[in-house]
C-alpha cells in the first residue's frame, strides 16, 4: 500500500513540474516572435550599411581610415562577451562561456594580451567564481537592446582603437540561426574588414568626399554590428530556452508514463495479493 | 497637387509639378534606422538635411551619396508630406530609389 501511495506523490510533484516547463515554454515562444521581429528589421540597416561602406572603401583610402587598420601584431585584444541575465536555457551560456575562453587561449597564445568585458549575469558569475579578471561586467542590457547600448559598449574601445591602444577587438555571441539552432560565434568588430565589392558600381556624386564620408560611417558600422549581436544574442536566449522548455517538457511527459505503469503495476500486485490472501483465509475456514 | 513654391497667389502657382504631368515619375523612398524600417513609399519630391544644408531630390537624380545632417526630412508623396527628425547618417540615391540610412530618426506629426 505505501509504496503505490509514494509513486503517487511523485506522479503529482512530476505533473507539476510539467506544467511549469509547458508555460515558461509558451512565454519564450511568444517573447521569442518578438526578439525574431526585431533582427529582422534591424536588417535592413546594417546590410546597406556594409553594403556602401564595401563600395566606398578602396585599398587606397583604407590607410587614411583608423578604423581599418590593420595592425601587423595584436599587442592587446579586447574580448565582448555577450551571455543572458537568467538560466534554463540548455548550454545557451555554457556554449558561449567556452567560444570565449577558448577565444582568449587563441589571442593569448599569439602572445596579445586580452581585456575582458562581460555582458549577462550568467558569464559574470562563471568568471567571478573562477577569478577571472573582468575590465567591465555587466547586466543592465535589457531584452530589448537599443542602439544606444550598442555605442556605450564600443564607443571607449573604437576611440582606444583609433589611438593604437587596442589592436582588435572581437563580440563573442549567440548567432540566431533558426528556431533551434543558436550557435556561439565570434564576430571581429575592429580593425572594420571591409567586405568585397561586387558587380559594376554606378557612378556616383560623393558628397562631400569618399574619404570623409567613409570616416563617418565606419564608427556607425562598428556600433551597428555590436548591436546586431547584441539582438541576434537576445534572439537567440528566447529560442534556446524553448527548446530547453520543450525537451524538458517532453521528459516529464515520458517519465510520467513511466511512473504511470509502475504505478498501476504496483497497485495490481497489491490487489492480487490481497485477493490471494482472501483465498488463502477461506480455505482456511474450509478445511 | 499644385506646386508648393512661392506665393500662393502668385502666376507661378498653376504650373504643375512633375508628378501631374506623369504619375508614373516618382521615387521610391525608404527611410532605416538601426531598429527598424521607419518609412518605405513613394514620394514625387524630397527634402533632406544634407551636412552642408538642405538638399531637393527629384525623379531622374543623378546616383548620389551624400552625408546627413541633423534636421528634418521631408517626404512629398501621393498621401501628402511626411516629416522626420533625422541624425547621423547618409542618404543614397541609385535609379531613382532613395534610401536614408539614419542612426536616429523619428517621425514627426503628419503635416498638411
Amino acid at each position: 500500500m505505501a509504496k503505490s501511495r509514494d509513486i503517487h506523490r511523485r506522479m503529482r510533484s512530476v505533473d507539476n513540474t510539467k506544467k511549469i516547463t509547458r508555460t515558461m515554454e509558451m512565454v519564450s515562444t511568444a517573447k521569442l516572435r518578438q526578439a525574431q521581429n526585431r533582427v529582422i528589421r534591424a536588417r535592413p540597416y546594417s546590410n546597406k550599411l556594409s553594403e556602401m561602406i564595401a563600395r566606398l572603401a578602396t585599398p587606397e583610402l583604407a590607410e587614411s581610415q583608423p578604423l581599418l587598420r590593420q595592425p601587423a601584431k595584436v599587442e592587446k585584444a579586447v574580448v565582448l562577451l555577450l551571455t543572458s541575465n537568467r538560466g534554463l536555457c540548455g548550454a545557451f551560456n555554457s556554449n558561449l562561456i567556452r567560444r570565449a575562453q577558448s577565444l582568449i587561449d587563441e589571442l593569448e597564445g599569439q602572445g596579445a594580451d586580452v581585456e575582458f568585458h562581460v555582458y549577462g549575469n550568467k558569464g559574470i558569475s562563471f568568471f567571478r567564481f573562477r577569478g577571472v579578471e573582468m575590465s567591465r561586467s555587466r547586466n543592465d542590457l535589457s531584452d530589448r537592446p537599443q542602439p544606444s547600448d550598442a555605442y556605450e559598449a564600443v564607443e571607449d574601445i573604437a576611440a582606444r582603437f583609433v589611438a593604437g591602444k587596442v589592436d582588435a577587438a572581437y563580440v563573442v555571441h549567440a548567432q540566431f540561426k533558426s528556431m533551434v539552432a543558436t550557435p556561439a560565434v565570434t564576430r571581429q568588430i575592429l580593425p572594420v574588414s571591409a567586405g568585397a565589392k561586387d558587380g559594376p558600381q554606378p557612378f556616383y556624386i560623393l558628397n562631400p568626399s569618399a574619404e570623409e564620408i567613409l570616416s563617418q560611417l565606419l564608427p556607425l558600422y562598428v556600433t551597428n554590428s555590436t548591436f546586431g549581436a547584441m539582438l541576434e544574442t537576445g534572439a537567440a536566449e528566447h529560442a534556446a530556452r524553448r527548446v530547453a522548455m520543450k525537451a524538458a517538457t517532453d521528459n516529464a511527459e515520458d517519465f510520467l508514463d513511466k511512473l504511470r505503469r509502475t504505478y498501476n503495476r504496483a497497485r495490481q500486485a497489491e490487489i492480487t495479493n490481497q485477493i490471494a490472501e482472501i483465498i488463502g483465509g477461506a480455505d482456511a475456514l474450509e478445511s | 497637387m499644385a506646386n508648393r513654391v512661392g506665393d500662393p497667389d502668385g502666376p507661378w502657382n498653376d504650373i504643375p509639378s512633375a508628378a501631374d504631368l506623369n504619375p508614373e515619375r516618382q521615387l521610391s523612398v525608404s527611410v532605416i534606422s538601426p531598429s527598424a524600417e521607419a518609412f518605405e513609399g513613394k514620394a514625387t519630391a524630397l527634402r533632406v538635411p544634407a551636412y552642408d544644408g538642405e538638399l531637393g531630390i527629384l525623379y531622374g537624380h543623378a546616383p548620389m551619396v551624400v552625408l546627413l545632417g541633423t534636421g528634418t526630412l521631408h517626404i512629398d508623396g501621393p498621401d501628402g508630406e511626411r516629416r522626420f527628425q533625422v541624425a547621423r547618417g547618409f542618404l543614397q540615391v541609385v535609379g531613382n530609389e532613395v534610401s536614408v540610412l539614419a542612426e536616429e530618426v523619428e517621425a514627426l506629426d503628419e503635416s498638411s
